[in-house]
């Protein structure tokens, strides 16, 4: 049976891949000129970096295979951005934690999660939730809130939940270490913590408006423990940084290793509830050809944040919660899980579905991450060469 | 090819497009369509808008608006006044200052100018008006109350009475 199919991810032939690769070589040249500074260690780092980004790209055109190439980027990713994020709080303020002249100064770097949790008290006062700068010269790097909701935005229009597989810079850290156990420990888990994003996302929405703070941020954001924290000025100060850390060690830390999947994105990330939201309007999906499934559930089981179940399998489509990360496409033995374009038949040329897509994802992750690899590395090479 | 597919290939080009566009023009149009939204940083962070100034000797105070909570908000409603620049400030600054601008001092605010622009800071205020709540010794502990030094001003926050 198994012979009537092609041999899994047979390899594309060097010259072909090498030519396909050639718009992302240019591409990270082209971001590299915008994120290699005078300083000669940034060069060094930026340098590393775009060929770190070409080399990928290659092998997954090379192999056809998308997951353990992208994983690479998107680990380097969650490693080196705390290094250069906390390294650069240091050394502007000598300490991780947010003091409160720098709230009032409107200096508190703004990251995406927040960016679903302003929306009601913005649309209801015309008042954002957070104690940044709306313009540039707001933030730590020169840019504040305007300049971080136009990347979200111009992102999320080209990949949509992709983001969360391309562009978080919070999501590697827990790739990573889901990665380094061989086996899981822990395999069965109840599929209504699949619920626990949308149950935290609407808390944090409803208790964002009511309390007029960035809740999340607040309250349970378990990157805190990795980027900056609220300066504990008080006992709910201290209460606070003790959630961020014990979220921090369960969530990221030891559920990643029991059970080798996604824990914080899978079931605790309210962003990522938030940006499920625009699979459905994103042109590419993952779907499960049922002409050739038999099915083995190796997807299931390979999917880091639990987007596919025995029902979707049979209709063919992965849950809303899909972060495209080809998991599920190299795993499948008989290239049934495919990357597609919505409109056309599933069957029909998912190569083509995913070398587009990579296209439009790499990019992406070329342009934002490109330069936060480089920034962490540049720090690295500061500090210990 | 049908004529969905023709479609679902066109959106897969306009996605590419808009990739290539994006560090070029799509993030530099969203960000201004976000600034050009009219929103404000909530005043509870920002202290909401100055309303008027108070020339002092080498020094002027600067008053803003109240700003009153929101909703479930923890902080309770203050006043912000700004003393500037830090640097023309005495080592011991003492002001009857008179916020609502009726010609009589609502408040006493007395605090220390330690040369170290790092070194803690912490304030004493005397309610002259019931409006406005005493401060004994505070630091920087709550939004609605509190003495901080911000580049060269130094802000202090009177809460009022409920």
């Amino acid at each position: 049976m198994a012979s009537k199919f092609p041999p899994a991810k047979e390899s594309r032939s060097i010259g072909r891949s090498f030519v396909l690769t050639i718009p992302i070589a240019i591409w990270s040249a082209l971001m590299f000129t915008a994120y290699a500074h005078a300083n000669r260690s940034q060069w060094i780092a930026s340098l590393i970096t775009v060929v770190f980004e070409v080399v990928l790209f290659f092998m997954m055109v090379r192999t056809r295979s998308t997951y353990r190439w992208r994983r690479w980027f998107f680990v380097a990713l969650g490693l080196l951005f705390p290094v250069g994020f906390i390294h650069e709080v240091i050394s502007m303020r000598g300490t991780m934690g947010i003091p409160i002249e720098e709230m009032i100064a409107g200096r508190t770097p703004f990251c995406f999660i927040p960016i679903p949790l302003l929306i009601l008290p913005a649309a209801l006062t015309k008042m954002l939730v957070f104690p940044g700068s709306i313009l540039p010269n707001g933030g730590m790097s020169g840019g504040g809130m305007a300049a971080m909701a136009g990347i979200w935005l111009a992102v999320t229009i080209v990949v949509g939940k992709g983001w969360c597989s391309y562009a978080c810079f919070f999501g590697g850290i827990e790739e990573g270490v889901a990665s380094v156990p061989p086996r899981a420990r822990v395999r069965k888990i109840d599929p209504r913590w699949r619920y626990g994003p949308w149950a935290v996302f609407l808390a944090m929405v409803l208790l964002s408006l009511a309390l007029f703070e960035p809740a999340y941020c607040m309250w349970l954001c378990p990157f805190k423990a990795v980027s900056e924290y609220v300066a504990a000025r008080n006992t709910v100060g201290v209460v606070q940084n003790g959630i961020f850390v014990v979220l921090f060690a369960g969530l990221v830390i030891a559920l990643p290793l029991l059970t080798k999947k996604r824990t914080q994105c899978a079931f605790f990330c309210p962003f990522g509830a938030f940006q499920s939201i625009f699979n459905k309007t994103s042109v590419f999906d993952v779907r499960i050809d049922k002409s050739r499934c038999t099915p083995c559930v190796l997807c299931q089981k390979s999917c880091p944040t639990l987007s596919l179940t025995e029902e979707s399998i049979a209709s063919g489509k992965t849950l809303m919660s899909c972060m495209k990360c080809g998991a599920c496409v190299d795993a499948c033995p008989r290239d049934a899980a495919v990357w597609h374009i919505r409109g056309t038949e599933v069957s029909a040329k998912p190569e083509r579905a995913r070398l587009m897509f990579l296209y439009a994802a790499w990019a992406m992750a070329i342009m934002f991450g490109g330069g936060i690899i480089a920034e962490g590395l540049a720090t690295m090479l500061h500090i210990f060469v | 090819m049908k004529l969905s597919a023709n479609f679902g290939y066109l959106g897969a080009g306009l996605t590419l497009l808009a990739a290539a566009l994006a560090p070029f023009s799509l993030y530099g149009l969203f960000t201004k369509g976000f600034s050009s939204l009219g929103l404000r940083v909530s005043e509870t962070y920002s202290g909401g808008p100055l309303v008027r100034t108070i020339q002092s000797a080498g020094y002027t105070i600067g008053i803003h608006q109240r700003v009153s909570p929101n909703m479930l908000q923890r902080e309770k409603a203050f006043v912000q006044l700004d003393w500037k620049p830090a640097s023309a400030l005495p080592a011991h600054v003492s002001d009857r200052v008179d916020i609502d601008g009726d010609g009589k001092p609502d408040v006493n605010v007395r605090f220390d100018v330690p040369k170290d622009p790092k070194a803690s800071l912490s304030v004493n205020v005397e309610s002259l008006d019931p409006l406005y709540e005493d401060m004994r010794n505070v630091g920087k502990e709550k939004f609605s109350a509190l003495i901080v030094r911000v580049d060269n001003a130094i802000l202090v926050r009177v809460p009022l009475a409920q």
